[in-house]
């Protein structure tokens, strides 16, 4: 019983993910009408930009083992 | 049922009830995500399957996420012009009553002894010259002035003015006048979602100055100000407020009010509203602001 994902794997979902909030945020319109569904821009752009810091963490991991290894 | 027990059961029904939070179909579909996708990772972690483990890492995440920001509460658009517009019929009628014909002046800070407040000034005369702020602030705790006779008021925009102060993160009398477009459309349409759009043109006017008996120069001065709001939640409002004629195109609706405090604070002299326009159906409305050289 072990949790299937590696760390890449987790690395690129949080790539794919980053990048479709990224887009998402910029590409909302700041206004957006009457709409059932109320988003809260900031908190969206939040998230995108921690999900993209995340992926960028993973990054940083992967260039150190790199650099570290033999 | 005697008399204490009958305000006993009187004072029980006023006791606050506890808030019951509205299950929206947006909330319950978030967590229906969110439950569906901690399923899948369990699952995935029991049969040590990677295709189950991203379908419930993908859920969970966008369970949690369409919880996280859809959170602020709104409330209808309806609401918010049945309760504004009973104050400023009220004031309307205040004013026709006490025949008060002066045009309004928005007086920025130095005029008052709160420095990060501004007032309106009505003089009930036309043709009344403004007094120095030494005179106001004698009197500034006063609603009716006397000599000359005035009337000194809250302005309807001047909480919204402090909002888009608390916003912004700093207090008008801080930002020039040439930056007040770029702050004021970030609030507008980015920040707070007021409007759709907002245009800030500052028209140069000619002013002759006499240099000598035969010498004279044209100077432009920057002392009017058109500001054009498009698709403002408050169209409904000014749609009303145009029947009010102390109101609009003199005091101004809220928003018209709110944009006249910014711009008597960040320019630092009296500011009035000299005429406001709006189409039909209220989605453009243009207000003309003018600088009062003291």
């Amino acid at each position: 019983m072990n949790f299937p994902l590696s760390f890449w794997d987790i690395s690129l979902w949080l790539a794919v993910t980053a990048i479709i909030l990224l887009i998402t945020s910029e590409l909302i319109s700041p206004y957006y009408g009457k709409t059932n569904i109320l988003i809260n821009k900031k908190r969206l752009n939040h998230t995108a930009l921690a999900m993209g810091i995340l992926f960028l963490i993973t990054v940083a991991i992967r260039i150190y083992g790199i650099i570290t290894s033999p | 049922m005697s008399k204490n027990k009958q305000i006993k059961t009187a004072q029980t029904s006023h006791k606050t009830r506890p808030v019951l939070h509205k299950i929206t179909p947006t909330k319950l579909v978030s967590w229906f995500l969110l439950a569906l996708g901690l399923t899948a990772l369990a699952f995935s972690i029991i049969y040590t399957s990677s295709i189950l483990a991203f379908i419930g890492l993908g859920l969970t995440f966008w369970g949690a996420l369409t919880l996280y920001i859809t959170t602020e509460e709104y409330v209808k658009q309806t609401l918010l012009d049945h309760t504004i517009t009973p104050s400023l019929v009220a004031l309307n009628q205040i004013l026709t009553e006490l025949k008060y014909q002066g045009k309004p002046i928005y007086l920025p800070p130095k005029y008052l002894k709160d420095f990060e407040t501004t007032k309106i000034y009505i003089p009930k005369n036309t043709n009344t010259n403004l007094p120095t702020p030494e005179e106001i602030q004698q009197q500034e705790n006063k609603t009716f002035l006397k000599n000359p006779e005035a009337s000194l008021i809250t302005p309807p925009g001047i909480s919204l003015s402090k909002l888009l102060e608390q916003t912004l993160g700093t207090s008008f009398t801080k930002v020039k006048l040439e930056n007040l477009q770029e702050n004021l459309s970030k609030l507008f349409i980015e920040d707070l979602e007021i409007a759709e759009n907002i245009e800030i043109q500052t028209k140069p006017t000619r002013v002759a100055q006499k240099m000598a008996d035969s010498i004279s120069v044209i100077q432009l001065k920057n002392d009017t100000i058109q500001v054009k709001i498009t698709n403002s939640i408050y169209k409904d409002l000014c749609k009303e407020a145009r029947k009010l004629t102390h109101i609009c195109g003199s005091i101004g609706c809220p928003i018209c009010s709110a944009v006249a405090c910014a711009i008597a604070k960040a320019s630092g002299k009296p500011v009035t509203i000299e005429k406001t326009e709006s189409t039909e159906d209220g989605k453009v409305i243009e207000a003309y602001y003018r600088i009062i050289e003291e």
